[in-house]
């Protein structure tokens, strides 16, 4: 896949991840399907922008939103018919109110520093030789007296946690009780149930 | 185009987040193969569900590589700094990026009462960091390697110096108790500071080699290890073979300890002869009465053009001298003039047999 696609998604969408699930927590009444309609909009934009970028991204981005919670409504899959009424309107508030991108140095940095703070002791440690001072996972796990697997955990937690508040400012952050492995025993079984 | 297939990775978007951790962290750490390459590419061209999800946390962490803004006035080693709830926060805020990444810390004019703050914050965490780390924990974790054909010396914290050949890797962890060398491949000499304190441990598999203050070579063949000491004594220590201990040997200067998996041959030798065998260090390859077999050996742990023994006769040919090890055509030239033997050159080996 071309990386100047990547960069570009995640110059252009990512950097809007906040304000998408602000939108979203308002438009849709199922909190916990926020992750899964977020992950459905990301897929519909990149596969869009994968055959000609966007002009608008961010204007895209919210367009693309609002079609999926439309096609979602006609589907039957929601109770609730309420919301269907207000995307216009939330769209344009969410607009108004989403920073101006906020990818200036400043505010990349302090909203950086904000999501790894935000990390667990351990994984904030873990994070930090790794990816500040530049110690392999190894010299990590030497230097903590950890194993390297355990290192490797906290490296993917790590990471989503980082992007659950870099981007979404902290309701992006996933569910992840306990490890990894539960979350992906959990998926599956409600995969089977289907 | 995603069809039905969307309600299944609808419902699984956290599980898919999941994996593309995983699969981040493990490339991130040391042991990648092109296999692991491939399997990933597979799961992201599986579905897009899997790209995004991938993309999203790789970007997350290429942006965290800022984080070491944060970091600026600080010495390597120290660890994060503490969670900035005042001090910190402000004067990070109040200073710019450019500066923060690319200069040493300057303070600014106007948040000067802030910034002293901050230095003075950071300067005790440094202090209190660095004496935690030499009381508890380690103060030097670090890993060294040599491509093939390659022989490096490696100056080490507390003094002692480790002398890498070729294709060989250590892992050294100094701590207050204990100076702890981690020979993973190959063979590497070393010159330990004295420090009667820290005893200087070299582990290879399950055998330890023990010095206080002396020059020796540690060196793995497979299952064998060798040891050569050329100055002071060290202590072999092995684990215990299915429940019976090996007692320790000592091993004075001039000795040539061979560890196999069934017990231990040591050797003594004139100390000149015990420091020819550490020559490699300085580019020479010593053999007396060695076979041709064995020579070729020793050659080939360094060099990627081979010297393969094409028949048993030529490899059983005994010879003597010093050679360079990086200069394996010059030594086959040589042989051919004053042994029984005939080569044939290829690019990446040189076939010996009889004539």
């Amino acid at each position: 896949m071309p990386a100047p696609l990547d960069d570009w998604f995640a110059d252009e969408i990512l950097v809007h991840e906040e304000a998408l699930l602000h939108f979203l927590a308002r438009a849709w009444p199922q909190r916990d399907e926020v992750h899964d309609l977020r992950q459905e909009i990301y897929v519909r934009v990149y596969e869009a922008a994968g055959k000609a970028l966007p002009m608008q991204p961010k204007a895209f981005l919210f367009a693309t939103a609002r079609h999926l919670l439309t096609d979602r409504i006609r589907r039957g899959k929601v109770v609730s018919i309420e919301p269907v009424g207000d995307f216009e309107r939330l769209l344009v508030l969410v607009d108004d109110v989403s920073p101006e991108r906020w990818c200036g140095g400043r505010q990349v940095l302090k909203r950086l520093s904000d999501a790894f703070d935000r990390l667990p002791d351990r994984c904030r440690e873990v994070v930090w030789l790794r990816r500040v001072e530049h110690l392999s996972q190894r010299e990590v796990a030497a230097r903590l007296g950890i194993s390297e697997k355990t290192v490797e955990k906290h490296i993917a937690k790590g990471m989503r946690l980082l992007a659950g508040h870099f981007y979404g400012g902290g309701s992006g952050v996933s569910a992840m009780d306990g490890e990894a492995q539960d979350g992906r025993a959990a998926a599956d079984a409600r995969r089977q149930g289907d | 185009m995603r069809g039905g297939k969307a309600t299944e990775t609808m419902t699984g978007a956290d599980a898919i987040e999941g994996l593309a951790a995983d699969w981040l962290a493990r490339r991130d750490a040391a042991a990648w193969s092109t296999a692991d390459a491939t399997a990933l590419d597979a799961w992201l061209a599986q579905d897009t569900a899997h790209r995004v999800a991938f993309l999203r946390l790789q970007a997350a962490w290429a942006q965290a590589g800022r984080l070491s803004a944060l970091g600026a006035g600080r010495a390597n080693g120290d660890g994060p700094p503490p969670r900035q709830q005042d001090a910190g926060l402000a004067a990070n805020a109040e200073t710019d990026l450019q500066a923060l990444v690319f200069a040493p810390r300057a303070p600014r004019r106007r948040p000067r009462a802030g910034a002293f703050a901050l230095v003075a914050t950071l300067g005790a965490c440094a202090l209190a960091g660095g004496w935690a780390w030499r009381n508890f924990g380690a103060i030097e974790a670090a890993s060294h390697a040599t491509t093939l054909g390659a022989v490096q010396a490696v100056p080490l914290a507390d003094g002692s110096q480790a002398t890498l050949a070729s294709d060989s890797r250590i892992d050294v962890r100094l701590s207050r108790r204990e100076r702890h060398i981690d020979l993973e491949r190959g063979e590497a000499f070393f010159e330990a500071a004295k420090d009667p304190a820290r005893p200087f441990v070299v582990e290879a598999g399950e055998r330890r080699v023990v010095a206080v203050g002396t020059r020796f070579s540690v060196r793995r063949d497979g299952a064998d290890l060798r040891v050569v000491v050329t100055e002071g004594t060290v202590r072999l220590e092995s684990d215990p073979v299915d429940g019976r201990s090996h007692p320790a040997a000592l091993l004075p200067a001039g000795s040539i300890a061979i560890a196999r998996p069934d017990g231990v041959l040591v050797r003594s030798l004139p100390l000149q002869e015990a420091a020819q065998l550490v020559d490699w260090r300085s580019g020479l390859l010593f053999f007396r009465d060695t076979t041709l077999a064995e020579a070729a050996t020793e050659f080939n742990r360094y060099n990627a053009r081979k010297i393969v023994i094409g028949d048993a006769a030529v490899g059983d040919l005994r010879i003597g001298g010093s050679f360079r090890w990086a200069n394996a055509e010059g030594f086959v030239r040589l042989l051919e003039q004053g042994f029984p033997v005939k080569a044939e050159y290829g690019r990446d080996r040189i076939v010996l047999h009889t004539p």
